[in-house]
């Protein structure tokens, strides 16, 4: 990639995303780009499905290192194939329903990318619903509680914002639309399982 | 009775440690006790938690498309000066290192859409441009063998058969009609034939001998006489390897030949022998002479002789004689490539294929001629008596 910028280990990389370092992650996500894009593109995608697949792959990766919980036992480079390879296979199925032909050949590398999508897809399912549950709680719950767990906005930034006479006031009202959310939430979650 | 928001409200203070030690310590110890209490916190806990896990999972999304769009824009960008440093690189490079400049990488929309479909497909192109190239190429081949196996080794060989010109013999007819509108008109003269050969007498009773290659095709024949006497005649057998043909004359006014002056030679002659042929290369009987120059034909074909003798199309069948009288071959064709010369079928063959006939029994027995009467005459004599047994052979088809 560009020259002057410095390169990293795959063990920096990790420790440089724990410390949300986003130029790491800048320079993760170009490096191995043009693999994941080939290999969509050798088997019959496109650049933006290929994007697509590739940020989602990150995305695993990424959320997998904040946690704490992820167990590389291979390179970065790998174990990012794996995942995007798996999702891009499942894409595909989706896409023809004919599912065959298609280019799967390849060794199974014991990469973990497996047990971690699976747990991917759950949490995707969760914060799907909780899209679901915030588009339905209405205004101003959501504005408010977006400001507050989404943007990283403060009370008092909040109680001028929403014309609340003091900060107290904005507390009340978060709590009760937490309640709203709560119910909403956990019922769709529940009818889901 | 504190309402569901106002535990929250008390949650929010705990996790974030705006509680007092002594509250705090209350909570924890009625947490432990009230497994409701507990169930409440953890849903809070989950509910908190999912959402700043949804918020960040926003902002990551966020990040990965700027980072894309900041690919995407260097790459345009990179693209636009790489040409134009790599025009004005041109020049250096030639001297420097020799080699080729590098063509600038501007890509139109429609170009990389084929670039892609290249890409994606082939391994498919290339399979079906070779299935192609295999295809043509075999079908020329088969093509070509099955032309060779149609006309095997004629390369340089030519029939002797006269290809009547049809249309001018058309016109002359039509002429002679015309001018012969009140005259008595003979009805057959209309129609000259396609092809025209020599023939000669095998038996005083009918049969006559030509080759196989001017009744090839046919269907009717005409067998012509040097005073126009006309006979229709039938191909009895055929010996395609050796160019034979036997005619048998099927009309009711043929009265035989008479005796054939003439004898068959069952042996085979010598090089340097003086041979003559009588033929109809043209509307009169032709006389030539040579010598036999080989034992074998064309292409070493041991049933042929080869012969110094100029024959012409037409000459196709007539008899080869030898200074004694006797028939020694049929004249078949000649070499295009080589000086003067001809082939003509060894007459042993011809008796081999009348023996074996005979002795099949198909319908009467041949008699062939066996006495010569033409031994120690001078040639125009040997000629004058021969005249009579050859014949124009002529060939409808």
């Amino acid at each position: 990639m560009g020259k002057g910028q410095p390169s990293y280990t795959d063990e920096e990389f990790v420790a440089a995303i724990r410390r949300d370092d986003d130029r790491a992650l800048a320079q993760l996500y170009r490096l191995h780009f043009p693999m994941i894009s080939h290999y969509v593109l050798q088997n019959s995608g496109t650049e933006d499905e290929a994007k697509d697949v590739y940020q989602e792959g990150v995305m695993v990766f990424y959320e997998k290192v904040r946690d704490g919980s992820l167990e590389l036992s291979c390179q970065i480079k790998t174990y990012l194939y794996a995942v995007c390879r798996r999702l891009w296979l499942k894409r595909l199925t989706d896409k023809t329903r004919f599912g065959g032909r298609l280019d799967d050949h390849e060794p199974y590398l014991e990469t973990g990318a497996e047990a971690d999508l699976e747990e991917a897809e759950e949490r995707d399912r969760r914060l799907g619903t909780m899209a679901q549950a915030l588009d339905r709680i209405g205004e101003p719950c959501r504005s408010l509680l977006e400001g507050f767990y989404l943007l990283d906005k403060s009370m008092q930034q909040l109680t001028a914002e929403f014309g609340y006479t003091n900060a107290d006031n904005a507390k009340n009202q978060k709590y009760k639309c937490l309640v709203r959310l709560k119910k909403l939430f956990f019922n769709q979650y529940q009818e889901q399982i | 009775m504190k309402t569901e928001a106002d535990y929250y409200a008390l949650f929010d203070a705990y996790r974030s440690g705006g509680l007092a030690e002594e509250e705090r310590a209350t909570l924890e110890h009625r947490l432990a006790a009230d497994p409701e209490l507990a169930r409440r916190l953890q849903e809070f806990e989950e509910l908190t938690g999912t959402l700043t896990a949804y918020g960040r999972r926003l902002a990551l999304r966020r990040k990965l498309h700027a980072i894309h769009a900041d690919m995407d824009a260097e790459r345009a960008v990179r693209l636009t000066p790489l040409a134009k440093a790599a025009e004005e690189d041109e020049r250096h490079e030639q001297f420097a290192t020799g080699r080729a400049p590098r063509p600038a990488l501007r890509i139109s929309r429609t170009e990389e859409k084929l670039r892609q479909f290249w890409h994606g497909h082939r391994a498919t192109m290339m399979v079906a441009a070779s299935v192609a190239v295999l295809a043509v190429f075999t079908t020329l081949l088969g093509m070509e063998m099955y032309r060779a196996s149609q006309k095997p080794s004629l390369y340089g060989y030519t029939v002797l058969r006269r290809e009547v010109e049809r249309i001018k013999r058309n016109q002359r007819s039509m002429n002679r009609t015309l001018n012969q509108i009140d005259a008595t008109a003979t009805p057959e003269k209309v129609n000259p034939g396609k092809f025209s050969g020599t023939g000669f007498a095998l038996t005083a009773d009918g049969y006559l001998v030509t080759s196989y290659h001017v009744i090839q095709g046919a269907d009717s024949l005409l067998i012509e006489s040097r005073e126009r006497q006309r006979y229709r005649a039938e191909p009895v057998f055929t010996d395609v390897a050796h160019d034979l043909a036997i005619l048998q004359i099927k009309d009711k006014n043929f009265k035989g030949f008479g005796r054939l002056p003439y004898s068959f030679k069952r042996g085979q002659s010598d090089l340097g022998e003086r041979v003559y042929t009588l033929g109809y290369p043209r509307e009169d009987l032709v006389f030539n002479d040579g010598s036999l120059s080989a034992r074998s034909g064309f292409e070493g074909d041991t049933g042929f002789y080869q012969i110094s003798i100029p024959v012409n199309p037409g000459n196709s069948g007539g008899p080869l004689l030898d200074d004694r009288g006797n028939l020694i071959g049929i004249i078949s064709g000649r070499q295009m490539d080589v000086q003067s010369a001809a082939f003509a079928t060894k007459s042993s063959y011809l008796m081999r294929l009348v023996d074996s006939l005979g002795t099949a029994g198909a319908g009467k027995p041949y008699n062939m001629p066996r006495t010569n009467q033409l031994t120690g005459t001078s040639r125009p004599q040997q000629i004058r008596k021969l005249q009579d047994y050859v014949f124009v052979v002529k060939v409808y088809e």
